[in-house]
Order: C-alpha cells, then structure tokens, then sequence
C-alpha cells in the first residue's frame, strides 16, 4: 500500500514541483493552500506524512501544526515543516508546536525525497 | 425607367426565390436571403417600438426582431394560423448584417423567376408604397410582388448610432 | 493529459507576487512609516527569492536577495524607508518582471544595485552572493575507523511528535551492518505505560569506516533533545568483521547539483492564463451535464428501430431544440468565460501615475471607479495602451504644476479620474484631468497652420476638439519624452475604432478635459433584478436598485393622476410601467414599486411583480429596436423566453421630465 502524503503551501508552484516529486516515487499526495484546508484534511484522513509550509494566509503552519497534534486520528504523523531559514529559532519553535523535522527551501526533488524516506516508517 | 434593375436577376434572367403568403398578397424574396423557416416562436412585445417591427423572439440563443410585413402592406393584423411560419432572413441594415423573421401565412415553394415575366411597379393603383415593391412578377396562377426590404426597414431604423 | 510544468506556474506566481509587492510599494510611498506596509514587501521578496532559487530562477533569486536584504534591514528599525528607497525598489520590481521572463539585460541588475546602495548605505556587511542554500554536507571517508558504538535515548514524546525510532534504526542499518539492543530498564510498570512516550535506550554497533557526521545526520531532527554516546571503534578491536561499507555518506541537504533548466530559455508571458470565478465555470458543468442526458436521448432513439413516424419526428425535434438551446447557452457562458474585470488594468495605471508624478514634479494622484466592470480579455488589452497613453497625456499636457495649480486656486495635486460602466451594451471607460483643459486657440491655430481647416471656416466645437486626433498633431510646443513616443492621439482613435468603439472629447478652459470611450459589447453580463409588468419580463440592472416597496391600495389611489409617490420623507417621482408599455392584461392586486436611482436622481418604477435577482447575459438588439430607448438590451431567461432590459438613464430621466412638466402646468 502506498503512503500518502499532505502538502500544505499557498504556492501553486511548489505544491506542484513536490507533487511531481512524490508522485514519482509512487507516493500518493493530497494537497491544501493554507493552514485551514490542512486542517481540515488532516482532520478527515491519516496520512503517513505531512509536509507544510509556514508562511501562510488564514492559518499560518505553526497553529496547523499545533492543531493537527491534537488531533487522535495524527497520532505520531511525522510532519516536515518547510524553512527558508537556518534560523534555529523557528527550527525551535516549529518543534515545540510538534513538528518533526524540517526542509530548507529551495530544495531539490532529491532532497525532498531523501527526508521523506527518513521519516516514513519502512 | 426600368425599375426592375434593382432586382439582382442572374446572368441569364433568372433569380431563384422563396414565395410565401402575406394577407392575400403573394410576395418573393431571393433564396440567398433565406436562413432557415422555422414554426411560430414565442413572440417578446417591444413596448415603443415601430408597429412593422413589434416584437422579438430567441432564435437559435440569439434575440433577432420580427418583422410584420402586413403593417407594411396597410393591411390589418391577422391572428396566426396553423400554416403560419417565420422566414427568417438576413440582410444588411444601417450598415450591418441582420438577422430578422417575417412573419408568413403560408410558405410555398422555392421557384425561378423569369426577368421577362417581370415588370416595374405601376405608378397608380398600387395598394402600398411604391418604393416598398421591386418588380411585380406574372405567375401562371398568381402575380408575384417582390418587395424591397431595404426601403421597408429603412423607414423604421431612426437616427441609429452615432457616427465615431 | 499534459503534465503541468512547475517552472510555468511559477512564473504566473511570481507575476501575481511581483504585482502584490508593487502595490504594498506605491502604499508604502504614501506611508512611509507603515510598518505592515514595510513587512509585507519584505515577505514578498523573500517568498520571490525562495521560490525562483527553487525553479532554477537562480539569477532572480540572486537579485532579489539584495533588495531582501535592503528591505530587512528597514524592517529591523536600521535603516529609514525613503521615497527613493521605494523607487528604486519599483524599478527592481521591472527587472524582476524582466527576469522571471528571461529576457533581463546584465547592466541593468548592476545599475539598480547601485541605486539601491546609494539610496540604503551598505552597514558595512558584505551582501551575500547567493541565496540560502540548505547546508551541504561534505561526504568524506572516516580514515582508521572501524566502526561505531552508539548508544541513545531519545526525549519521551518523540514519538508523537511524529519521530519513528524504527526509522532511525533502519537508516542507521543502511550505513552498514548493525547490532541492535533495545533497554527497557526506564519503562515503569505496566500501570503506569504510557505508549506513547518513548522510553526505550537503544544500544548500536556500527561497522565501516563510516563518517560521524553520517551517523550524526541520521538524528539530525532530535539532535537538540536526545541523549546520545557515540565513540569510534578502532581497527584493533576484534569483532569489527565487516568490510568498509562502501556507500556514499548520504547527506540530509545536498549540493545543488541538479539543475531545472534555467530562465534563459525563449519564454512564453505569463498572463496566458485567465482567472475565472468558480461559478462559472459550475455553469458550464451544468450545461455539459444536460448535454450528456440530451445527447443519450438522441443514441437511443438513433439505435432503436427508428421508423419515421409522427410521435419520433416530434421527439427529434424537441431533442434538436434542447441541443439548440443547450450549445447557445455553452457558447454565451464560454463567452463570459473570457469577461475579466477592468481592475486588472487599473492597477496597472498606479504605478504609472506613480511614475509620471516623479518624472514631471507634479503632485498628481488617481481616483478610480468601477474597477469590477467586466470586459473580454482581449478588449481590455487592447484598452491598456490608448488609456496609458491619455492618462500620461493628461498628465503631462492637462495638469498644471503645483504652482500653477495654487495661483489658480486649485488643491495643489492634480487629480486623474478614471471610470468604468456598463451603459447597456456598451462599456463606458472615461479618463478626467481637473487641469487646464484644451487650448481651443491652439487647437484652432495649429489646424489652420495644418491645412486641415481654413482660416475663418466655421467650425464645431466638439469638431474643433477631435482635430486633436489628426495624424501628427500635436499642440505641445515640444515633444516631451513621456507622451510623443510615436503612440499619438491618432493611433488612439484607431485603436477605439478598432474595436467598434467611439472616444469623444469634454473640456473646460481652466477646469479640466474628459475623454470618454465606448466599446460596443456583443455580450456582456449584469446582475439584474427579474420583474413581470403586464404579460412581459424585463430585467432591472441591480446596481441601480436602491429598494423594493409593495404600493399599498391606499398609496395606489392617492397617486393616481400624480406623478410623485411619498416613500417615507420624500417624494420620489414615479412611472407606471403598465401605463409606459401599454400593458392590456388585468394588474396584480398588489402592485409593486422598484426605486432606481443612477447620478442623484430617483425614480419609481411601478410593476406587477418582483420575481428574483437573475443574472443577466445583456444581448445587443438589432438595429431596428435600437431607437426605443426604454431599453438597452434583451437577455434570454432561463426557460428560453426573452425579457427585455430596461435603460434606467433613460427611465430616470423620463422620470424627471414628467415630474418637471407636470410642476409647470401646475
């Protein structure tokens, strides 16, 4: 069985290229534009991995991201939070609402493939 | 003075037309003005609008005015009948291609006219305007009047828009 | 199905981003000290340089680096935001534009950087050359090593955090062979699990010369909150059997080595694209799904024994008509498909009026109305240069400087009006200077100097005015560089009638000049409000509704013979539109009023019934029912019946004029 995996980032682009990226590798991806549509899916289905971006309308990926936590049915969810910094600030603060790991924009297909192998269970 | 120069007779005399009936009058007009005849369709009243031209109705999704060519003959408005069609047409008014339905008590047959069987209006004794009628054709059974749309509409078109 | 490409959508985000930077710009040129304004730029480019790096747009990355940096530094309190500071960024914003479609000049990035640090003093740091690239990690072999012994813990609420402690081992196992123990020495008794929490300490042996930063990586995410012992095993000690893995110590981050194809390449503009409501495009789907049933319809009856009887000639015929009806209703909402709102030009034009205010020392700001005044794409962008081209010359030629302005007694800024209406099926676009208006003498002298008039020939005002769009007229004592580029008046008018449309010319001495443009539409759509007067339909643009009143029998009687209704305080004058139309059939008990108003005036429209607010395809009508000015247009409803389009200029006017009329005889 495939994992499926949610993207959430208002960028069309980007949600694009990690869409090719993981549909590729025959992971099965379901996307949302801001935090509340990732909400929203996440509250509706499991998914083996979440990747979001932070910067966001209507919901920004911090709160989503401390929602989802609470959410039963997320249970142990990796999420990969996506930076444009090194800034150990927000890589702190992103852990402390529950996030899992990171990516640094702009990365390249490889690079997002290898996290997601990281973080999926075999 | 022939008047029937107007009339677009081909090369060798002839022009192909559609007759149909208005009133009692059976009138021509060239099949390459013919689009298409078609039953009565539900009729929308202009309210101010020029009596000829009364009301409008969707054909084929597009809104095209409907002509009663009995107003212009000076006959009296008749109620349909079960042979009743509209003829829908297309011609060129104030300068652009229109499309337009005349309303019709009996449609007949596509027929050839002959240029020699043809004649100008008469100056008298003719019912209606005589710069509404082209030529009057000799028929076996009938005379034909081939009206002139462009005169008939022209008294109804206003000052129409404003010069760019 | 044509696989989208990544780089393509960026281009129409970046196009969309640029667009919402220069606006928060020419904001922030108002507001210099709006530090919303200030973050907002700031997130934008730096949202621009995170995505270009990743699509391969690394020129652009690298250039809107620097005004991130700029940009950063205002927004941390060290640097002031100037006017010239949010120029030079605007000028960034063109090259930018330029970039994303890869068509930018190399001297030009370095012209504008320069600007930049002239306008923001460089603090001394040395800018960065090239964007944030995530931190590559060197592989390099571990020499004398023969392995590892770790030992860890990671913190207890790893795991609902999302870390799998299974993956870490697993990857731990794809660096080379691996002994595993797990200790349960910390779990308390079973009472007490919480199975959640991670309380397990995992003991690993290691083989191959593996570097620590590998191992260390592995763990890279929990790094900060785990307890871990990692120590080399050396050559000497036995057990270490295995050979060097010969893996490659993969990295978290690797060096951008993979590159998408670079901006260089022939582009096609961004801005192929239409943004369409979603509302539209469900009435289409409607559409298609009525289609399917009809056309179902129309494959049984072609496969059953099809015989040419009454009963099937008429089921054809209703199927054809449904057909009919169906694809001309596809068509018109195809059609709107393609209706943009004339906003998007707008917004345009601030920034130019931004620019010319510099560029000619004049105070000059722009109002606008109507941006959501829908027109065809290809309309509106056919509109965009005959508007810039009036607007730069009103600006340049119609308004005066400040100076002038205030020895006229004038505000001290210029002001440019720009309006767009729908007037039935037309659009209505006028461009108004409050500036010196035309110099008729001028206008007149340069005719006569022309030949294009004799002297002491009679001549129309509005005749005088046009001669304005003769080929190569120009009253400017000079050409100046912002309106004579060779666009000129004439290939305005051209371009207006090119479109069908017509441009005409009001102007004051002193007091200002209006160009008012109108495009002829072959569709256009309205909300309107759906009402039945007689045994007719007619459709009430909504945009002039102001309310809608039930005329109590009472007011009906009182107001007969009159021509004013009270609605509350005032009076409002007042049409019977079964009187207007000539309606012949029985009124509804209860008649009702719908109160227009357009321009401050007022005017009661009384009908049978208010059925519903419809939104209306406006469809031009022909020539002959053009000179009835009740109305502007028809439009086909729902069940194919036509209702007419009521002109409410026209009805309010006509309003007045009975109302005035009637004032006078009593």
């Amino acid at each position: 069985m495939t994992a499926s995996i949610l993207t959430v980032d208002d960028s069309a682009s980007l949600r694009l290229a990690t869409r090719i990226a993981l549909t590729g590798a025959g992971y099965t991806v379901a996307e949302a534009s801001d935090g509340v549509e990732g909400l929203a899916k996440a509250r509706g289905c499991r998914f083996d991995l979440i990747i979001t971006d932070l910067n966001m309308p209507n919901m920004d990926g911090l709160t989503m991201i401390r929602q989802i936590r609470q959410l039963p049915i997320q249970t142990g969810t990796p999420i990969i939070f996506l930076s444009t910094e090194s800034d150990d600030g927000l890589k702190q603060q992103a852990k402390a609402a529950g996030a899992t790991g990171w990516l640094v924009k702009p990365f390249q297909p490889e690079q997002l493939l290898r996290i997601t192998q990281k973080v999926l269970a075999r | 003075m022939d008047d029937t120069a107007d009339t677009p007779w081909d090369d060798n005399g002839q022009l192909e037309v559609l007759t149909f009936d208005v009133g009692d009058e059976r009138l021509a007009i060239e099949a390459t003005h013919i689009r298409e005849i078609v039953d009565l369709l539900p009729e929308t009243l202009v309210p101010g609008s020029e009596p000829l031209v009364a009301s409008i109705v969707n054909y084929r999704g597009k809104i095209i005015p409907i002509a009663d060519l009995r107003v212009a003959f000076d006959m009296p408005l008749a109620e349909p009948t079960p042979d009743s069609r509209i003829v829908v047409i297309e011609t060129e008014l104030a300068g652009e291609v229109t499309q337009l339905g005349l309303r019709t008590d009996k449609v007949h047959e596509v027929a050839i006219l002959n240029r020699q069987d043809s004649s100008p209006p008469p100056q008298v004794g003719l019912r209606w305007r005589r710069d509404y009628v082209r030529a009057l054709v000799r028929l076996p059974d009938a005379v034909l009047a081939l009206p002139d749309l462009e005169v008939i509409f022209d008294s109804v078109l206003g000052s129409g828009r404003k010069a760019a | 199905m044509s696989e989208q490409d990544p780089a393509a959508a960026f281009r129409i985000e970046a196009a969309d981003l640029l667009d919402g930077i220069e606006q928060a710009l020419l904001d922030l040129a108002i507001q210099l000290d709006d530090r919303d304004l200030v973050d907002t730029v700031f997130r934008g480019l730096h949202t621009l340089k995170g995505s270009g790096a990743m699509f391969g747009f690394d020129a652009l990355a690298a250039f809107t680096h620097h005004c991130e940096t700029a940009f950063d530094r205002v927004r941390k309190g060290q640097a002031q935001a100037s006017a010239e500071l949010v120029h030079v960024i605007l000028s960034a914003m063109d090259h930018m534009r330029a970039l994303v479609d890869g068509d930018a000049p190399e001297a030009a990035s370095d012209a504008i950087l320069a600007r930049l640090h002239a306008a923001l003093p460089a603090d001394g740091a040395p800018a960065a050359r090239s964007p944030d690239i995530s931190d590559a990690a060197p592989g390099q072999r571990a020499p004398e090593i023969a392995g590892w012994r770790l030992a860890f813990r990671l913190p207890p609420d790893a795991m609902a955090n999302g870390t799998n402690p299974l993956a870490l081992l697993d990857e731990l196992r794809g660096l080379g062979a691996c002994r595993v123990r797990a200790l349960a020495s910390d779990l308390p008794a079973l009472d007490g699990l919480n199975p959640q929490h991670c309380l397990i300490r995992w003991e690993v042996e290691l083989d191959g010369a593996i570097p620590r930063e590998a191992i260390e990586d592995v763990f890279i995410f929990v790094m900060d909150d785990m307890e871990m012992q990692l120590e080399p095993v050396t050559p000497s000690v036995p057990d270490t059997v295995n050979a060097p893995s010969s893996l490659p110590p993969p990295a978290v981050s690797e060096p951008v080595t993979h590159k998408v194809e670079t901006a260089a390449r022939a582009v096609p503009r961004a801005g192929e694209s239409v943004r369409v409501p979603a509302e539209r495009l469900d009435v289409l789907m409607d559409r298609v799904g009525e289609l399917v049933i009809v056309q179902s319809r129309l494959s049984q009856l072609a496969n059953s024994p099809f015989s040419v009887t009454a009963g099937n000639a008429i089921v054809l015929r209703s199927i054809a008509e449904e057909i009919e009806r169906l694809v001309s209703e596809m068509r018109d909402t195809m059609m709107v498909l393609r209706m943009v709102p004339i906003a998007t030009l707008f917004g345009r034009f601030r920034r130019l009026i931004h620019d010319l205010a510099r560029e000619t020392g004049k105070d000059i700001e722009l109002v606008t109305d109507g941006e959501a005044t829908e027109v065809d794409k290809t309309v509106a962008e056919q509109l965009a240069d005959p508007i810039v081209h009036l607007i730069r010359n009103a600006c340049d030629h119609g308004l005066e400087t400040a100076a002038e302005r205030v020895a006229a007694g004038k505000p001290p800024a210029g002001r440019v009006t720009l309006t767009a209406a729908h007037a039935g099926g037309e659009v209505l676009i006028t461009i108004t200077d409050d500036g010196r208006g035309i110099d008729r003498d001028r206008v007149r002298a340069k005719a006569e100097a022309n030949g294009l008039v004799q002297p002491g020939q009679a001549l129309s005002d509005p005749d005088l005015l046009h001669m304005i769009f003769h080929p190569g007229f120009s009253t400017a004592a000079q050409v100046t560089s912002l309106s004579g580029r060779g666009v000129g008046m004439d290939v305005v008018k051209r371009t207006i009638e090119g479109l069908r449309g017509t441009i005409d010319i009001a102007s004051v001495a002193g007091a200002g000049s209006t160009f008012t443009l109108r495009i002829p539409l072959t569709l256009a759509i309205i909300e309107g409000l759906l009402v039945r007067v007689g045994t007719g339909r007619y459709v009430i643009p909504l945009t002039a509704v102001e309310e809608c009143l039930e005329l109590t029998a009472h007011d009906d009687d009182r107001s007969r013979g009159r021509s004013m209704i009270r609605l509350r305080d005032a009076l409002v004058p007042f049409l019977r539109l079964r009187d207007l139309f000539g309606s012949t059939s029985a009124p509804d008990d209860h008649q009702k009023i719908v109160v227009i108003a357009t321009g401050g005036e007022r005017v009661g429209l009384v009908v049978d019934q208010i059925i519903g607010s419809h939104q209306t395809v406006i469809k031009s009508m022909s020539a002959v029912h053009r000179p009835v000015t009740s109305f502007s247009g028809a439009t086909i409803l729902g069940d194919g019946s036509v209702a007419l389009i009521l002109d409410i200029m026209h009805l309010v006017a006509l309003g007045q004029h009975r109302e005035a009329r009637l004032r006078a005889v009593g």
